[in-house]
């Protein structure tokens, strides 16, 4: 997605759009709050420049706003992902506890929080960290495993 | 310079002569150096230029007491970038990687990846364990 761009703009492009879609959002829901889809847009617009210029200068920050982190930068990148979506279940957890123990009708975003968080941390695990189950080493020889024969 | 001499051609500080010298301190109150044998030791840590000079002086302290990385000391990276005559920036260029992870790894804040490890050591022509290495212990 979005490979044919130059580096230095992919970021800001994807920032762009889901501003766009967001300021689209609130034209389409149109009636007395429309306008607040001119803001939107101007932050977005606001938020694409600086992450621009970001992306020029020779720092942490700069190297993933311009999408060229190297393998520390993207580390400490998918750490921070990784703390932010524990602290969103564990909120939509506590969320969901508090909705159920006051009756509230809000309960149901939660519970899909805490399902989508769940669902794709077990995807996670699918794609990205399950070994296969192998047979042990010497689980196919009839003969016994020779180790080297200390002198 | 040449590549090769690596630091031990690097000249050694005061602070380092004096580390060397706690070391033997240290190896003579273990009894693993004898009177004569300390003197002699001393003195030439004392005299010495080099750390190669320096890592005579202390030949046959343990590990433990003659530590590889000293404070002061630069990282065996830093060391031979200095041999090259290289910038951080420029060996970062060369490494693929940010002039941040550079320094992060020379001062031992960030261990690479094994891929990033072989390009650092090939690209010096030295091997993982030059730099990466983890010091022997208690061999004497």
């Amino acid at each position: 997605m979005m490979t044919f761009l130059p580096l230095r703009l992919r970021k800001p492009a994807m920032y762009s759009l889901a501003g766009l879609l967001f300021a689209g959002a609130w034209l389409a829901h149109g009636g007395r709050l429309w306008w607040v889809s001119v803001p939107a847009l101007i932050g977005t617009v606001a938020i694409a420049a600086r992450l621009y210029r970001l992306g020029g200068t020779d720092t942490d920050e700069g190297a993933r706003a311009g999408s060229r982190a190297d393998e520390r930068q993207q580390l400490v990148s998918m750490r921070s992902r990784a703390l932010a979506c524990n602290l969103a279940a564990v909120t939509s957890f506590i969320g969901l506890t508090a909705a159920i123990a006051l009756r509230a009708p809000w309960w149901w975003p939660f519970l899909v929080t805490l399902l989508i968080t769940g669902y794709g941390y077990l995807f996670g695990l699918g794609s990205f960290g399950v070994a296969e189950e192998g047979t042990p080493d010497d689980a196919d020889t009839e003969s016994p495993t020779q180790f080297p024969v200390g002198s | 310079m040449a590549i090769n001499e690596g630091l031990g051609s690097l000249r050694a500080s005061d602070a380092d002569r004096e580390q060397a010298v706690e070391a033997l301190k240290a190896a003579f109150v273990h009894d693993r150096l004898a009177k004569n044998e300390f003197e002699a030791h001393v003195a030439r840590a004392l005299t010495a230029r080099t750390y190669a000079e320096l890592a005579t002086a202390t030949t046959g302290i343990p590990a433990p007491l003659n530590s590889v990385k000293r404070a002061g000391t630069p990282s065996p990276i830093a060391a031979q970038r200095t041999c090259w005559g290289m910038s951080e920036a420029e060996l970062a260029e060369a490494l693929g990687v940010s002039r941040q992870t550079v320094i992060l790894i020379e001062n031992g804040q960030y261990l690479p990846s094994l891929p990033l490890a072989f390009t650092i050591a090939r690209f010096f022509g030295q091997t993982v364990d030059d730099f990466f290495g983890y010091p022997d212990e208690g061999v004497s």
